[in-house]
């Protein structure tokens, strides 16, 4: 059974299109798998340090449902038809997605009891191409956290490589899942790194495509002009087939871009020869927050290690690395964030008010007010309580023009460091910049929840890339002196995944790193 | 003291597309079961995101070029945040800062001869909310309406009197109905209309506080509710009190005034930019497309009847008051190929009878203009008489024929010739002697009435002046 | 760190925003939303030209990459008992809430 639990999902999707293997002989052996390493699913008010040695990636396994698509995909190979590309390919959906006739809970107790009403786009495609999903997968709540610790439904995630530190977050259900083994793929999100961190966090691969690639319809709203969907996945050849899969116009998503979708997977198979990735200090400088103050200090030396011995790697591939590029508005990511995530969270969770669906207090109310407030304080937990009152604060027509107006001019400078650097007939031409994609590795559960300045710098080195809209994909490289799993990340052009994806094969194949299962 | 009143019209023009503004759900929802014209997107269930309807946006365009505004190449859509139950995503998609179009005017010319310029200072696409029912202790939500399509257009505080007022929304159901942008029914509110209202002395310059009168939705109401207020805010000065910004509702059965809300609590909206939509660019190429079959305005095609036809005023107005209407009356106009003011009084007085009976509108007539043409000839030559015509009309519209096929078939060609009026008229006359005898005793005005004897023995047929003449001459 | 939140403020904030809290929910809320603040007045060392435009996405939407609008065509939703059915409390097909009471003259 490892064995199977070892192929790789492209691997998996050619074994059952040529009938050497079935979908549901995958799938059983995948819920086999689950079934021992998972532990009890994450549920409201559960004991959070409940089997903690289990991962806990799910909220809800649907066992059922997946044995009829994977009886659907062997069906179609019977009747000679193809089943498409992620044929019998078991994946998990973090359970930010709306999914037509299951638990649809954004990690939250509003949604606890919200049965998705129709699918998300990205999750219909997959099914679509033969991918036979096998569940909704455990977050932050709405997303809102780096650690996945701030979900209503307990216990919370582990790190498969070590079940007392945190997987990351928010797509922290996704990356665990992956890394141990439940299912190839996983359909995470990414609003300032919540699909790069948790990937780097648990030693796997996780691509947040360009904003606009992967349509956001049944996407349940963080930051709009934010959040991209993307692949988690053990190789990168698979989050390169995955994305294929999900990417392209949707017309149920006015953002989402009508440019063409390349052949990912046969992209893989160029030389990087000559291609020009820059290194820039200002991803060797993080910031700290320690007890209300920031700090700036270097990044930890193993994982500036890790960047340079990628870096050389490729170099002796051929890629012409470019030092010292300036990213000098990174830096302002985190506070711009703070601000333009806050207005549109604030906004996006004005729905969740007990009417017409979800949570609605059974407490005696006088009028609808009391309502609201009694539905809204007993349904959201913290975190999003907390950015609806950040949001609520710098929206506010005498605060907006200090604070809102000026995250978005700020932002416009992110998006023009990108612009000089990949500029082609700039001063760097750059086709990517290597960085690290998290200043630590994954730390211990319960050391950071709760300071929301501190669990927010996590994702200091992966903003730049929502706030710009641009490609990055976190590959792991190494260990750390504790064995955790260390990640470096890519940054690309607009709707260039290709390259991205590329560069990260190679990055891959040169790194000594052995994947979990 | 003479005082004058300072009024702003809000009006809410709901678009006759036939999907929603932001979803595939039928727009119209009409006399539909609560809850059943909806989906995940004007439910605002979680996930969900709004796509803009191509039609809402050419809609809003052609209001937008007959209000001589001005259309952004570029506009932008807001979120306007806020608690209310029938509002599902918890904030309403609507333009704020940078609308589809701004300025412009419209002009009403008035009963009294004179005409007011009002000045449009914003106009812009909005979502509309559900509906809120009261029952005994608590609300019953209804999403139908959820995401139908508005056009929010507010005017300047341009408008004089209630009279002005309910002109406005007079000039406005006509101009939105002869675009075909709205069916203008403001019984179905698909006008709704809320009036800023404020008076000062008369000739000051400077503005006093106003009140908002919410949802005045019909419009006599506006006329109403609007002369209601201005009679109490005067009453309110003159008592040397103050005016308060309050919000006030006008109930309609009542015909009194209630206050709503204090409008110093009124809400931080929080407006920013929907990130769900992308920018609105109506670029030059989809605008000549939208305005390639714009239409002669109404005003401006009441003009030129005026001007190029001679028609009085009156006759002009009418004829313009629904696009299908004066269409129909140029068309006949054409065919007929004479004198423009015979064809209007047969326009307004027969056709417009026809329509009002029949609940139609013009271009839904079996009577084309060519046949109205026609019809009139037929009495101009004195083929048939002028009852006879004006029955064609209705026998026409009845069976679709040809106006010569059914003067045919039935017989309705006038009699002329004098031997056989001759023969009725002295019949007539030997069998009522009495009358006979009143006539030649001086009273001549009983001419009518032999004259009617003779229609009826001839079942209208018969040419009126030729048995006139006839008659006069036997009874002389 | 600052105060730049104060009871009376957070108070307001919590009413918009429509919340009952309890009392440890309010101290923590408070405490960590003029943390934030702190960070967020990073941003006022950037120095800003005025007319700095504002970036509303990342990317830069083009024609090319841009939708176009909808057409107009009906396409009806095949199950609203999906939607309604979520539903806390409904009456005769209307979705029932608590009264909103408001003031008469
Ligand atoms: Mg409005
Ligand atoms: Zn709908």
């Amino acid at each position: 059974m490892m064995e199977l639990l070892r192929m790789e999902a492209h691997e998996i999707a050619a074994a059952v299109r040529a009938g050497k293997l079935s979908a549901r002989e995958v799938l059983e052996a995948t819920l086999e798998h689950i079934a021992s390493v998972d532990g009890i699913p994450g549920s409201i008010g559960d004991d959070p340090e409940a089997e903690p040695d289990k991962i806990h990636a799910f909220i809800t396994l649907t066992a059922e449902r997946a044995r009829a698509q994977a009886d659907a995909v062997d069906a179609k190979i019977v009747a000679g038809e193809d089943p498409g590309p992620l044929a019998g390919v078991p994946f998990t959906v973090k359970d930010i997605f709306v999914v037509e006739g299951t638990p649809s809970t954004a990690g939250s107790r509003i949604l606890a009891n919200y049965i998705g009403p129709y699918t998300a786009t990205p999750v219909e495609r997959m099914e679509a191409a033969g991918g036979v999903m096998l569940g909704k997968v455990n977050l932050d709540e709405f997303t809102f956290g780096s650690s996945s610790e701030s979900s209503a439904f307990k216990p919370t995630p582990r790190n498969p490589w070590d079940t007392s530190r945190v997987p990351g977050g928010s797509s922290g259900g996704s990356a665990a899942a992956v890394a141990a083994g439940e299912g190839w793929l996983s359909l995470g999100t990414d609003t300032a790194g919540s699909i790069r961190q948790p990937a780097a966090f648990c030693g796997v691969v996780g691509l947040k495509p360009t904003y606009g690639r992967v349509s956001r319809y049944g996407l349940i709203a963080f930051g709009s002009s934010l959040d991209t969907p993307g692949p988690i996945a053990r190789s990168v050849r698979d989050a390169a087939l995955m994305l294929h899969v999900i990417a392209g116009r949707d017309p149920h998503d006015a953002t989402s871009a009508a440019a063409p979708v390349p052949e990912y997977l046969a992209a893989l198979e160029k030389d990087v020869r000559g291609l020009r990735v820059g290194l820039s200090p200002d991803y060797f400088r993080i910031v700290r927050a320690e007890g209300g103050e920031l700090v700036e200090e270097p990044l930890p030396a193993e994982i500036k290690q890790a960047v340079l011995d990628t870096a050389e790697r490729l170099a002796n591939m051929g890629v012409e690395i470019v030092e010292d590029v300036p990213m000098p508005h990174n830096r302002y990511g985190i506070p711009a964030y703070f601000v333009i995530a806050r207005v549109e969270a604030a906004s996006n969770l004005h729905r969740y008010d007990g009417v017409k669906y979800g949570y609605r207090t059974p407490d005696r109310v006088a009028d609808m007010r009391e309502m609201y407030r009694k539905s809204r304080g007993q349904g959201f937990g913290l975190q999003p309580k907390l950015r609806i009152l950040m949001g609520m604060y710098v929206s506010a027509a005498q605060y907006s023009e200090r604070y809102y107006q000026r995250a978005l001019q700020v932002r416009t400078l992110i998006r023009r460091d990108f612009e000089a650097v990949f500029d082609p007939e700039g001063k760097y031409r750059l086709d990517a910049l290597l960085t690290p994609t998290t200043p630590t590795a994954a730390f211990p559960m319960g050391a950071v929840y709760g300071d929301s300045v501190l669990m927010q710098y996590a994702d200091q080195l992966t903003v730049a890339a929502n706030h710009a809209g641009v490609p990055g994909i976190s590959v792991p490289v190494t260990t750390d002196a504790d064995g955790l799993p260390l990640g470096v990340q890519l940054l690309g052009r607009d709707f260039d995944e290709a390259t991205l994806l590329r560069l990260a094969r190679a990055v891959e194949e040169g790194a000594a790193f052995t994947a979990k299962v | 003291m003479e005082y004058e009143a300072i009024i702003g019209l809000e009006t809410h023009i709901q678009l006759n597309t036939e999907t929603k503004i932001f979803c595939n759900c039928k727009a119209d929802s009409w006399g539909e079961p609560p809850n059943t014209n909806i989906c995940p997107v004007c439910t605002g269930q979680p996930g969900v995101l709004p796509v803009l309807n191509k039609a809402v946006a050419e809609k809003a365009v052609l209001l937008a070029t007959a209000m001589h505004a001005e259309v952004r190449r570029v506009s932008y859509f807001d979120r306007k945040n806020y608690f209310y139950p029938d509002l599902p995503k918890g904030y309403q998609i609507t333009q704020f800062d940078r609308p589809i179009a701004i300025g412009g005017y419209l002009d009403l010319p008035m009963p009294e001869g004179y005409t007011r310029r009002v000045y449009i200072i914003k106009l812009h696409i909005e979502e509309d909310a559900g509906k809120t029912k009261h029952a005994n202790g608590y609300r019953l939500i209804d999403f139908n309406r959820c995401g139908v399509p508005l056009i929010e257009m507010v005017t300047g505080p341009d408008l004089r009197s209630a009279d002005e007022a309910a002109q406005y929304l007079i000039r406005l159901r006509q101009l939105v109905r002869w675009l075909g942008i709205s069916e203008g029914n403001m019984e179905k509110a698909h006008i709704r209309c809320d009036a800023n209202v404020s008076i000062r002395p008369k000739g000051a310059d400077y503005l006093n506080p106003k009140t908002e009168i919410k949802n005045v939705n019909s419009i006599d109401a506006v006329r109403e509710a609007i002369a209601t207020e201005i009679q109490r805010q005067i009453r309110e000065v003159e008592a040397g009190r103050e005016i308060h910004a309050w919000t006030l509702e006008w109930d309609e059965d009542a015909g009194v005034l209630r206050k709503m809300r204090s409008k110093e609590t009124e809400a931080d909206y929080r407006y920013f930019r929907e990130p769900d939509l992308l920018p609105l660019v109506i670029d030059d190429e989809w605008k000549s497309q939208i305005l390639a079959d714009f239409p002669e305005l109404p005003l401006e095609r009441r003009a030129r009847f005026m001007a190029q036809y001679g028609l009085p005023e009156y006759d002009a107005d009418i004829l313009t008051t629904e696009r299908a209407l004066s269409d129909y009356y140029e068309a006949a106009l054409q065919a007929y190929n004479g004198d423009p003011k015979r064809v209007s009084n047969w326009v307004i007085n027969e056709v417009l009878r026809l329509l009002n009976e029949r609940g139609l509108s013009a271009d839904q007539l079996k009577v084309t203009p060519q046949y109205l043409a026609m019809i009139i000839r037929l009495v101009d030559k004195g083929t048939v008489n002028t009852s006879t015509g004006k029955a064609l009309v209705v026998k026409v519209e009845d069976t679709g024929k040809p106006p010569k096929q059914i003067v045919e078939e039935e017989g309705l060609a006038q009699v002329s010739d004098t031997g056989a009026l001759r023969a009725i008229c002295e019949k007539i006359v030997a069998a009522n002697p009495d009358e006979v005898e009143k006539y030649r005793g001086g009273k001549t005005s009983l001419i009518g009435w032999f004259v009617g004897q003779v229609m009826r023995e001839t079942r209208g047929k018969a040419n009126p002046k030729e048995v006139q003449k006839i008659l006069r001459e036997l009874l002389g | 760190m600052s105060e730049e939140i104060g009871r009376t403020l957070f108070d307001h904030l919590v009413e918009l925003a429509a919340f009952e809290l309890g009392g440890d929910e309010a101290e923590y809320l408070r405490r960590e939303l003029n943390k934030q603040l702190d960070a967020i007045h990073e941003l006022e060392a950037v120095p800003l030209d005025a007319d700095t435009p504002i970036t509303s996405h990342g990317v830069p939407y083009t024609q090319e990459i841009s939708a176009p609008p909808r057409e107009d065509r009906w396409q009806p939703f095949p199950d609203t008992e999906k939607l309604m059915g979520q539903a806390p409390e409904t009456e005769d097909g209307y979705i029932v809430v608590p009264d909103i009471p408001h003031e008469e003259l």
